[in-house]
């Protein structure tokens, strides 16, 4: 178990709704994942006239906790606005809080990011913050109020998996007991096994998994990789060596031999 | 004596279904919302593709399937009922600028793998594009050509079965929108109870007083007049987040088209889609430009939960529902099955995945 906010939960994999082939395979899809949290966007389905309403009833159905997002919003007036809304329509206070500054790789717009999160905190939101990777920018957020951090790993939908890895183990060795979520950019299951052995609390899957050939095996791939990568880093990773020494003496082999290789 | 159906619905299926029973000798009545124009269906609002290769990327192999088997179909009825109606049976084209061609390659990689035949799609090199479409010369490097892929004027389409119905024996009841249709059985909005030997329901979203399962699923598009640009057949773009098609009509009149929104909102366009779909077409060839803007349409396609659509059938009543945005691609095979159904009251084999006994 571990604790995102004020819920305990079971699975570290959290999953998005958009994309998918059809709502029927996104319900499967969500199941097989096994996550307890799923993200919403509500920016374009007009949310003051609830005309989403059929669709994300099978959201609701789906009995996991809603992460309402505020995806599309550009300035941090638009997402306060819309993660206000989004408190109405699904009954929390959680948000993850997204500010585009760049349309074509949807990063995010980390001052207005700051601001609004600043803003909505003392609205009493939870915020869970789409973030890039800048340790700056995620102190920032720490001072805002932020009791979770969203980094990414790359653009969001790219699938190139974490692409400053440095940055990532920064992160968390600067805030180990803040719950980092890492956040777009996750094209293979390998991927988020990579950013759960560095000691990330979970991973938020929508692209990988809706556009696969097959979502619902792929959310099945997703959750059994998040495990895996969990597992591995309470497990404690060994740690590479520079060479491939044998880590026994070769038998027959005199050790003041051993640096002279087979001739 | 000769069998009586009654019909809820004169959009595409409703239409058909009405034309194919009169022609066998049935009394068909109609009842429609709408006025004998069809302004307000969705078939009015769609773009008239034929495109079976294509929505293999995201849609059920069972619509491409009927849509190929539509394909034939589709060739007789036009000759039948509209053979000056606008149409183009030469394929269609799909591209991608170069930082997107990862979703040209994703493309090709689902189609081929989920066609139950090859040859649904080709690359094409540059040279190729622009014999098939000079107007693309210089513009992309490679693309995709779906050789079986068709498009229809489904405005004029809609026309032309007016006419074609207009011409036989069927009742029609215009402005009168039904709300519940029952085994051998219509109710009108108003309330007046129709009985009938066989009741079908062909609605699109006013289905949802008998099948709450149905969504509407928003889509916009736009008609531009852009005398600069030629193109013969449907073109499509590939973008991560902005894919859109250009389908042309006479007389350099092109749709460009369509969003698809999870929400039923039949409120006009926004501006954002406008400014989406706009520089998507824009990208494709400048002669976008200096276009006018003749129309801007929206609506909401009808589906259910799997986007599927279900022919419900039980004694006296059958349900031709959630074609969503694939109308003109599978009706006719979809009426096909119908047909079958109310003739023989078998169940078709190629149907046995839409097809199941109503109420459960």
């Amino acid at each position: 178990m571990w604790q995102l906010g004020d819920q305990s939960l079971t699975s570290r994999l959290l999953i998005g709704s958009a994309q998918y082939p059809s709502p029927a395979i996104m319900v499967e899809a969500i199941r097989a994942s096994r996550a307890e949290v799923v993200t919403v966007a509500l920016r374009r389905q007009r949310p003051d006239e609830d005309a989403g309403r059929q669709f994300w009833n099978l959201i609701r159905e789906t009995g996991l906790r809603v992460l309402p997002n505020t995806a599309g919003c550009r300035t941090a007036r638009e997402a306060v606005t819309m993660a206000r809304m989004a408190r109405e329509l699904f009954e929390t206070n959680w948000i993850k809080l997204e500010v585009i500054g760049d349309d074509y790789t949807l990063q995010p717009d980390t001052w207005q990011l700051v601001e609004a999160a600043r803003t909505l905190v003392a609205d009493g939101f939870e915020v869970l913050p789409y973030t890039t990777e800048d340790l700056v920018v995620a102190r920032g957020l720490v001072e805002a109020g932020c009791r979770v951090l969203m980094p990414w790993a790359a653009p969001i939908g790219s699938g190139q998996g974490p692409l400053n890895p440095y940055a990532l183990r920064t992160l968390r060795d600067r805030y180990p007991e803040i719950p980092l979520i890492c956040d777009a950019g996750l094209g293979r299951p390998s991927h988020a096994a990579t950013v759960m052995e560095m000691g990330f609390d979970g991973v938020l899957i929508n692209s990988a998994v809706a556009s696969a050939d097959d979502p619902v095996a792929m959310a099945r791939a997703f959750a059994a990789a998040v495990d895996a990568g969990r597992t591995a880093y309470e497990a404690g990773l060994m740690t590479a060596r520079e060479m491939a020494t044998p880590s026994t003496p070769v038998p027959g082999t005199p050790f003041w031999h051993s640096d002279l290789g087979a001739r | 004596m000769s069998a009586t159906l009654g019909i809820a619905g004169a959009g595409l299926a409703g239409r058909l279904l009405a034309l194919a029973m009169a022609e066998r000798g049935w009394d068909v009545t109609l009842f429609d919302q709408d006025a004998p124009d069809g302004t307000r269906s969705t078939t009015y609002a769609g773009a008239g593709m034929l495109a079976p290769g294509c929505e293999l990327e995201k849609a059920e192999a069972e619509i491409a399937r009927y849509g190929l088997q539509s394909l034939p179909l589709w060739k007789e009825l036009l000759a039948r009922y509209g053979p000056t109606v606008y149409h183009g049976f030469t394929g269609s084209l799909v591209v991608a600028h170069p930082r997107d061609q990862r979703e040209l390659q994703q493309l090709q990689r689902k189609v081929e793998q989920r066609a139950a035949e090859s040859g649904v799609v080709q690359s094409v090199s540059a040279s190729r594009l622009a014999e098939l479409e000079p107007a693309l010369a210089g513009r992309f490097r490679n693309g995709l050509f779906f050789p079986v892929e068709a498009h229809i004027d489904n405005r004029a389409w809609l026309d032309a079965l007016r006419e074609a119905l207009c011409a036989r024996p069927v009742a029609w009841h215009t402005s009168t929108p039904v709300a519940r249709v029952a085994p051998h059985r219509l109710v009108t909005a108003q309330g007046d109870a129709h009985a009938f030997d066989w009741a079908v329901d062909c609605r699109g979203l006013g289905a949802r007083t008998d099948l709450p399962a149905l969504r509407g699923v928003r889509g916009e598009l736009l008609y531009l007049h852009a005398p600069e640009v030629t193109l013969s057949r449907p073109v499509r773009l590939m973008h991560p987040r902005y894919p859109i098609y250009i389908v042309p009509r006479p007389d350099h009149v092109y749709l460009v088209g369509a969003t698809a929104i999870e929400s039923d909102d039949l409120g006009p366009i926004t501006v954002r889609s406008v400014l989406e779909l706009l520089s998507a077409a824009y990208s494709v060839h400048s002669g976008f430009a200096e276009a006018r803007v003749i129309e801007t349409v929206t609506h909401c396609r009808p589906a259910f939960p799997d986007n599927k659509p279900r022919l419900l059938y039980g004694d006296g009543l059958l349900h031709v529902n959630g074609l969503y945005r694939h109308g003109f691609l599978i009706a006719p095979a979809l009426i096909q099955f119908a047909r079958q159904y109310l003739e023989t009251g078998s169940i078709p084999a190629a149907a046995q995945p839409i097809m199941e006994a109503y109420p459960v």
